[in-house]
């Protein structure tokens, strides 16, 4: 995250046009292992709120950050991007499992062992 | 769309058992043993690709366990790509110490500070003088045979082929194309308590994509009108295998997965030589290549199953694609690695059961269905270059 490039106002969490996300910060998150663990200790309802809410923007959200070259992306788009990131991870869980976890599976212990 | 077809591949090579396979190869000590000589110090091994190492004086090092050995990758100031063991020619000391490294000017020994160059020559000894009959330009790293194909890099202990002949009708079935976008983006890496043919013929068919993976991935993939797996391609090239598969048309994705099929970015910058949807290249003995299409670009997962003991195992998983040049390319560049971490954990949730019931002895026999045929294919070629080995 390049802070210091930022070329969007930093008035805001998230880009203007992207506000009504906000409630949703807490999934902006910078790393697989962090938001693969969000996903393991959020509850169905939880990721099914946050994946409704996204969805729908996310052509819009695409649009958007494509204008950034990704290593000059301002402070509150990358936030933007890391919760798309994370609607990457939950969308296995709500649109595939319909429980947080993988069935059967082990997920951070076999990949991030120690996260 | 299905295929209402049975036991095509075994009408397709007749010459191929159909029998039950031995279950002994996966459980017993001296099998393993045997398998380090035969198989292991005679086959080409991949270790990683030119991406890692993609400027003069760049290395790798690499533990080859079941060789006893660690390798040091390195491409020289000629920009050829060698292969060395990682062992000093004073005394024996590892040489260098990091996973990832750039020699400038001299890699340089710890222990009593020898200097080598990028080609593996030896270039100072400290108080050379003092030392008895040597000669520096017979001293240098101890080779080990190394070569390069479609960016992966491919070592052998005792080479009988070049590995161009050994991988036989890969190199034509896999043409060129793409493979210079391709870049390291992500890797796993953990132990699994069973036996790395276990973990490997796990991937190895498409049998158990419909039931494993039922909540993935219902009726992604072309079937019988009963829902039973039906590959599109299975072909033998020696001792590799590929089989193709293709996504059914009929196939409705998943709503986040239709976003990332749909995403334009305009013309790919990856489009590798693929045949269909998918597609799984087993190159003898431990390593496969998986091919994915997408509309932003072709990706490429590697495997790597490296044999610890009879009843431990390696696995290394890499993902493979263009460096992302926007968001869109990251995303589906990202879902498709999230999406594939979560069929491999599925995967290795049978792996050390697997194991565990073969060592039980309660089955000697692997039964396998016409679909798992590049299974059978694996285990008659092992038993081949087993038994070509005898006594050697």
């Amino acid at each position: 995250m390049a802070g210091e490039n930022s070329i969007a106002k930093a008035s805001g969490a998230l880009p203007e046009p992207f506000k009504d996300l906000e409630p949703f910060l807490h999934w902006a998150l910078p790393s697989e292992p962090e938001r693969m663990a969000a996903r393991e200790t959020s509850t169905i309802e939880e990721l099914q709120v946050f994946y409704d809410a996204m969805l729908r923007r996310m052509p819009a959200i695409v649009e958007y950050l494509n204008r950034f070259p990704l290593d000059r992306m301002p402070v509150e788009a990358q936030r933007l991007l890391n919760m798309a990131l994370a609607l990457n991870e939950v969308s296995i869980a709500v649109e595939r499992y319909r429980q947080p976890r993988v069935i059967n599976g082990r997920e951070r212990e076999r990949f991030f062992p120690g996260r | 769309m299905s295929v209402d077809v049975y036991k095509r591949w075994a009408q397709r090579y007749p010459n191929m058992s159909t029998a039950p396979v031995p279950a002994d190869s996966c459980i017993l000590p001296e099998y393993f043993a045997l398998e380090r000589e035969r198989i292991f110090r005679r086959s080409w091994l991949c270790v990683g690709n030119v991406c890692e190492i993609p400027e003069r004086g760049d290395y790798i090092v690499r533990e080859v366990a079941i060789c006893d050995a660690n390798i040091l990758i390195i491409r020289g100031n000629d920009g050829v790509v060698r292969g060395f063991h990682n062992v000093c020619s004073h005394r024996g000391n590892t040489l260098a110490w990091d996973a990832k490294g750039k020699c400038r000017g001299y890699l340089t020994c710890n222990f009593h500070s020898w200097g080598y160059d990028s080609a593996g020559q030896l270039k100072w000894i400290p108080d050379e003088a003092n030392f008895f009959d040597l000669d520096k330009r017979q001293l240098g790293l101890t080779p080990v045979a190394t070569d390069v194909f479609r960016g992966f890099i491919f070592i052998n202990f005792a080479p009988e082929q070049t590995l161009t002949e050994y991988l036989e009708g890969v190199t034509e079935r896999m043409k060129p194309e793409g493979f210079d976008q391709l870049r390291l983006q992500r890797m796993y890496r953990f132990e699994e308590r069973s036996n790395w043919k276990v973990s490997m013929d796990a991937q190895n068919e498409g049998y158990h994509v419909v039931s494993q993976h039922r909540y993935l991935m219902p009726k992604l993939f072309v079937t019988t009108g009963e829902g039973c797996f039906r590959s599109a391609e299975m072909t033998f090239f020696g001792r590799h295998s590929v089989s193709g598969s293709s996504i059914s048309p009929d196939y409705k994705p998943f709503p986040v997965e239709g976003l990332m099929f749909q995403i334009d970015n305009g013309p790919s910058r990856c489009r590798l030589p693929m045949q269909h949807s998918f597609e799984f290249h087993l190159i003898f003995p431990n390593f496969a290549m998986l091919f994915f299409r997408y509309p932003t670009n072709d990706f490429c997962i590697t495997h790597n199953f490296w044999p610890i003991a009879v009843d431990r195992t390696m696995w290394e998983i890499r993902f493979y694609a263009p460096d992302p040049l926007n968001a869109a390319e990251l995303l589906s560049q990202d879902f498709m690695q999230v999406f594939n971490r979560v069929v491999f954990d599925e995967d290795a949730s049978a792996h050390e059961t697997v194991q565990a019931g073969l060592e039980s002895r309660a089955k000697k026999f692997l039964l396998l269905q016409d679909e798992e045929i590049a299974i059978r294919h694996f285990h008659d070629v092992l038993d081949a270059e087993m038994a070509t080995h005898n006594g050697r």
